[in-house]
Parts: structure tokens; C-alpha cells; sequence
């Protein structure tokens, strides 16, 4: 599904990702982890195609198509999609004509027919059900005055909307409460299938309590410098990230 | 008319001169003064300059250039199904409809306004009952307004007059259709409306500038506004209007005690169009909230100046417009809110907020808040600025290509004022509007 070979990144000229390989398939889960300036985000931001970051080598592959030449939007239409650490306001721009919008873009992309209205609100019904989230969700603005448990929930349920092939949450679960971790994790594991797959990008092992991930991998400075099964996530959270950089430099 | 009067080389004689109709009322003796004084102070003032204040940023050659001439007929051959492409769909009001500036009843529809209303064409009451108008018309916009009302105040012709009795309750807008249609020579229509609500009336007037075809024509509009006591008037314009005309419109309000004004301004223009709100006071406790969208891109000047002066105490009054500017479009936003030194206990906010789709859109804004009151509660405030990168990203990652975005984001700034403007089919139809012209704006 996702190949990503030697892949090199900077931001104004400054590299952040040094060499990073990772091969995701079908239906798996994969974390990853560590600690902060690893190039977590940026490696999340250069596969949605977010501008500001120069790709200076290596390769991604999304199902065989070089992925970095895409457009963001192209990408969407492809399967990926990227839940934001900081989901942005959009004041004015409804939530359910913002959502209507972006599948049927989706869908004409793929040669698809676009929803019509009554099978579309059937549709966010429907999976609003499944996430526990209230239907005043669909009236309001974009994340506009939202809190932000808030925020990371209306990512979690664009994604239950839009099905990705491949979607990458971005530190979805910093900064929220036990409960709206459980809504996002509940989310997640709603759209496991053997078709999907999902990269968790965190901080903190916590997640991982919730949605078990096939594979976990530990990044620092710019490169996968170790990767492992979900007790590799407890191992972490024990020992600290500094125990894997110290053992890689010992 | 002595057209002498309008000194050269200004071509403005032909304002007053064109047409074959005289205009009508000459022998109503107050408005013989009315125009013989707007004709003076025509005189006095002269064509404003770009170094006097409110026209710094407006050139006035273009306009002053063109032969325009009075409109001086009945368009009787407008039909129904010409005015067909012009109505919105599904919009249930009483109907006005002039054409070039003169009142026409075969399209208009009043006959269901209940009692207490009285809707006519300007014409039609000089004719049958010029003592209802006297002290009224032209008692609003009087001493103090520019050029262009005191040049429709000498030409005082047709127009729409609405009064209404004290309490009286319209539950139905009505919908005031201004028609411009081309002629041979390019022609200056300048209706004149009138609206009077006494005591507790309430009132949806919906006023709307449209053209059929694209040519040149000059429309000048004075409206007078008058709400007594408690009254309150929702007042809904909107100007979509051919890309080759001028279009000037002067709106003077004059607020009693604890009335309320709902207005809402839409431009989507002409290739210059400029609209002056006059409001004014007369006791405690009046509301006015006055709001604006306005887009202008390629060959179009939108042009805003507020005068709001609070000169009791008590009122409160809130001007919030917004624009959006692409390609070479170019705006004016002159706003002044004045708190004279008795008007203790003024609440005054404005607010302009522009959005630039490209780099050779241009906006000049220039709020002014004079207070000389101390006990006030005032803000000003106002922006130019882009759409914002991370935005447009965030649609863009949810599949929807870049210029959607863009219009979606758009739409959203102008969302607030759109949905100010009342009966749904109305702000249906303003969305779609300004979509389309979005969607023909080049992509930067």
C-alpha cells in the first residue's frame, strides 16, 4: 500500500528527514513513535503534500503511484488522508456542505456518481451514530469555536466519512481527555478493515492502549532507528525514548 | 430647467435636459423650491475634486466623460416576460417594478397590501395627492448631501413611495425591482423613493438594482427613510447590475426613539458603483445595524461611504461590511461614525473586512470613529488580507481541488452577511450570485 524508500526532507534548508523507510500493507497499523523534532509531523506533512517542505531524495509509493509528484487534493482522491495535530478553523464554511464537497470530489475523481443529498445525510447519520457524536455537528462551522476535543473528533469522523485507503493521524490523540481518546480510538478501529490502513503518529504510548498497532517504530532524528511489535510502545513508555537513542549510540 | 446653471465642461446638463416628458409637478409650489434649491446648492458646490474627502479615492472622469441624458419615457413596452429573468425563484413579495427610473403598474403587484399601506408610484401621488408628500419628501436628504442627490433632487421625477400608518404590520416583503434596459444613447435614470413608517410599523423592503443586457447607462438613486417611533424597517439591497454602467446611490435614514433598522447592502456592482448611507438620530434608544457585502474584480470600482452620526444619546448603531476583491477589482470604504458630546451612552462598532484574491486587487479602507462623548461604548476595526495557505491546504487534503476551495473559503467569509438578508430565497440567490462570480475570477 505505502512504500516509502530513503525518503529526505527539509524545511528551509534545514533537513528533518534523513533517510526514512517504511512499507505499510494492506489492513495493518502502524505507530510511530518519538520524541519531539524527530520528524514525526514531517514525515505526516510531506506524504498529505503540505507545502513548505522540500523532499530532497527517496521515494513513496502509494499503491505503486509515486506519491510526493501528487497534488493534496489528488492524493485524497487515492485513498490518503491525513487527521491534522491542529485541525484549522473555517469560519462560515458548513460542516456537512464542507464534508458533501469533499466526497463527491472524491467520488467524480474516481469516476464514482456523486451522492445526492438524502443518501448523503443518510450517510453522516449513520456514522455519527457509530462515533457517539451529536448531529449538531453537521450544522456547525468547519472547527470554528470548537474545543479542542472537539476538533480531533470531527477529524476522526471526516475520516469515517471519506474512507481512506490510508489514513495518517497526526498526533490525534495529544491533548485530549480519556474519553474523547476513546471516541477517536473507537473511530479508528470502526475503519480497520483488511483493505485499510492506518499510521498513528505519537507522542505517548497511551493511544496505542486502544488501538493495537501491528507494528511499532521509533523515529529520531529524521530515521527509523528501530521498529517492533506493540510491546516495543511499553518497552518506550518504561524506559523513556532516551534509552533507545543512548543504545543506538552506545 | 435653465441649464445654465451646471457650468462647464461638465456634461451634466443632459441629467436634467433629455427626454420628452417634462418632469412632473411644476406647479406644486414646495417642490418647485425643492428643485430650485438643489439647484442652487448644485451650483455652489461644484463637481467635487479628488483632494476634497470622499471622493479622494474615487475618480469621477469616467463618469463625468460620458453623454449621459435623461431618461425622460415610460418603458410601457417592458412585459412580463422580459422581467421574467430578473425575478427570484420563489420569493413571495408585493411587487414594484421600475424601468429606467420610472414606475411602471402593469408590473407591479400591490393590490394585496393590506390597510395602512400605501405603495404608489412617485408620479402617480404628485398627480392625485402632492399634499401627502409635502414636508416628507426631500425633508431627509436635504442640506449637506453631495452632488449627485442634489442633482436628483432637482430632477425629481418618478420613484416609489411607501407609506405606512402608525402600527401597522406588513407580514410579506415587498420587493422593490429597479430595471435598467439599454437605449440608443447612453441614458441617466434617477428614481426617487420614499419611505415613511410611523409609529410601531414594521416593514421588509427589499430593494434590488438589475439590468437587462450589458450596456451602458447611468442610474442615480436617492432613498429617504423615515422610521417613527418604534418602527422598524428591514431593508435588504442588493445591485447586480450590467459591467458597463455607473451606479450611484445615496440611502438617507432618519431614526425616532427606539426604532430599529436592519440593513443589509450587497454590491456585486457595475463598473463603478458607489452608494452613500446617511443616518441620522432624532431620539433615544434607535438600533441600527447596518451591513455590507460588496465583490469587484476586472474594470469594477465599488465604492462605500457611511455617515452615521449619533447625535443623541442611547442609540446604538453597528456597521460591519465586507469585501472581496479579485483580478484588478478595487474598492472604497469609507467608513465615519461620529459620537457628538451629548450622545452619552452611544454603542458604536464598525467594522471592514476585505479579502484580496490577487495581487492587483485594491482596496482603500479608512474607517473613522470621532467620539466626543466619555461615556461610550465604541470599537473600529478593519482588515485586508488573503485567503490564509493553511486553510486552503486543509480543503485541498479533503479532495477538493483548489479553485473550489477557494470559492468555498470565500463564501464563508461573506457567509455572515448573506445570511443577514432575511427570506431564504433571497440569500439563495445572493450565494449564487457571488459563487458565480467567483468562479469566473482568475485563478492566482
Amino acid at each position: 500500500m505505502l512504500s516509502v524508500k530513503g525518503l529526505k526532507a527539509s524545511v528551509d534548508g534545514k533537513e528533518i528527514l534523513k533517510g526514512l523507510d517504511l512499507e505499510v500493507r494492506p489492513g495493518e497499523v502502524h505507530a510511530i513513535m518519538g520524541p519531539n523534532g524527530s520528524g514525526k509531523s514531517t514525515f505526516a506533512h510531506v506524504l498529505s503534500g503540505r507545502e513548505g517542505y522540500e523532499v530532497t531524495g527517496g521515494y513513496a509509493l502509494f499503491e505503486g503511484e509515486d506519491l510526493l509528484g501528487l497534488e493534496p487534493e489528488e492524493r485524497a482522491h487515492k485513498g490518503l488522508f491525513l487527521a491534522f495535530q491542529y485541525p484549522v478553523e473555517l469560519p462560515g464554511v458548513n460542516n456537512t456542505y464542507f464534508l458533501k464537497a469533499a466526497l463527491n470530489a472524491i467520488r467524480k475523481a474516481r469516476g464514482e456518481a456523486e451522492l445526492d443529498a438524502v443518501s448523503f445525510m443518510r450517510l453522516m447519520r449513520e456514522r455519527l451514530k457509530i462515533l457517539h457524536l451529536d448531529d449538531s455537528l453537521l450544522k456547525r462551522a468547519v472547527n470554528a469555536g470548537f474545543s479542542g476535543g472537539e476538533k480531533k473528533r470531527n477529524e476522526i469522523f471526516q475520516m469515517a466519512i471519506l474512507e481512506p485507503r490510508l489514513a495518517i493521524l497526526d498526533e490525534t490523540d495529544s491533548g485530549l481527555d480519556i474519553d474523547a481518546l476513546r471516541i477517536v480510538a473507537d473511530g479508528v478501529n470502526a475503519l480497520r478493515s483488511p483493505a485499510r490502513s492506518v499510521i498513528l503518529v505519537t507522542h505517548y504510548q497511551r493511544l496505542l492502549d486502544y488501538v493495537e498497532p501491528n507494528y511499532v517504530h521509533v523515529l529520531s532524528k529524521g530515521r527509523i532507528i528501530r521498529s517492533g511489535g506493540k510491546e516495543l510502545a511499553l518497552e518506550l513508555e518504561e524506559k523513556g525514548y532516551s534509552w533507545i537513542a543512548g543504545e543506538k549510540a552506545a | 430647467m435653465n441649464n445654465a446653471v451646471l457650468q462647464a465642461p461638465i456634461n451634466l446638463e443632459g441629467w436634467l435636459a433629455g427626454g420628452t416628458e417634462p418632469l412632473p409637478g411644476e406647479a406644486i409650489s414646495w417642490l418647485r423650491a425643492e428643485r430650485q434649491d438643489a439647484l442652487r446648492r448644485l451650483r455652489v458646490q461644484g463637481v467635487p475634486t479628488a483632494k476634497q474627502e470622499g471622493w479622494r479615492y474615487t475618480g469621477l472622469r469616467s463618469l463625468l466623460e460620458q453623454p449621459f441624458r435623461r431618461h425622460g419615457e415610460s418603458l410601457t413596452a417592458i412585459q412580463a416576460d422580459d422581467l421574467d429573468q430578473v425575478l427570484i425563484e420563489g420569493l413571495d413579495a408585493h411587487r414594484v417594478v421600475l424601468v429606467n427610473g420610472r414606475f411602471l403598474a402593469h408590473l407591479s403587484h400591490l393590490a394585496e397590501l393590506p390597510r395602512g399601506v400605501r405603495a404608489v408610484g412617485l408620479r402617480q401621488i404628485l398627480a392625485a395627492d402632492p399634499d401627502a408628500l409635502e414636508g416628507r419628501l426631500t425633508r431627509v436628504a436635504g442640506e449637506g448631501a453631495h452632488l449627485f442627490s442634489a442633482l436628483n433632487t432637482a430632477g425629481i421625477d418618478d420613484g416609489f413611495v411607501l407609506l405606512v400608518d402608525r402600527g401597522t404590520m406588513l407580514e410579506r416583503p415587498i420587493e422593490l425591482i429597479h430595471l435598467s434596459v439599454g437605449m440608443d444613447e447612453p441614458r441617466v435614470a434617477q428614481p426617487r423613493h420614499l419611505v415613511v413608517l410611523e409609529e410601531g410599523a414594521e416593514v421588509t423592503l427589499i430593494e434590488r438594482y438589475v439590468s437587462l443586457g450589458s450596456s451602458l447607462y447611468c442610474t442615480n438613486a436617492v432613498l429617504e427613510l423615515s422610521l417613527g417611533q418604534s418602527a422598524l424597517l428591514r431593508h435588504y439591497r442588493v445591485q447586480i447590475e450590467s459591467p458597463q454602467a455607473f451606479h450611484i446611490s445615496g440611502v438617507f435614514l432618519s431614526q425616532g426613539a427606539a426604532s430599529r433598522y436592519e440593513g443589509v447592502n450587497v454590491g456585486l456592482g457595475a463598473a463603478w458603483a458607489r452608494t452613500d448611507s446617511v443616518v441620522r438620530f432624532s431620539d433615544r434608544q434607535a438600533v441600527c445595524n447596518l451591513q455590507g457585502l460588496y465583490l469587484a474584480g476586472d474594470g469594477q470600482v465599488m465604492d462605500y461611504h457611511l455617515d452615521v452620526e449619533h447625535g443623541v444619546p442611547q442609540c446604538s448603531s453597528r456597521e460591519n461590511f465586507k469585501g472581496i476583491l479579485y483580478g484588478r477589482g478595487r474598492a472604497v470604504f469609507d467608513g465615519r461614525v461620529v459620537v457628538a458630546v451629548d450622545a452619552q451612552k452611544t454603542d458604536a462598532h464598525l467594522s471592514n473586512k476585505n479579502l484580496l484574491l490577487s495581487r492587483e486587487a485594491e482596496v482603500d479602507t479608512k474607517p473613522q470613529l470621532e467620539i466626543h462623548a466619555d461615556d461610550v461604548k465604541c470599537s473600529h476595526g478593519t482588515t485586508v488580507g488573503q485567503i490564509e495557505p493553511e486553510m486552503l491546504f486543509y480543503l485541498r487534503s479533503r479532495g477538493i481541488a483548489a479553485p473550489l476551495a477557494r470559492r468555498m473559503l470565500c463564501l464563508g467569509f461573506a457567509g455572515e452577511i448573506i445570511d443577514a438578508l432575511g427570506p431564504q430565497p433571497l440569500r439563495e440567490h445572493v450565494a449564487e450570485q457571488v459563487g458565480q462570480r467567483l468562479e469566473r475570477a482568475p485563478a492566482e
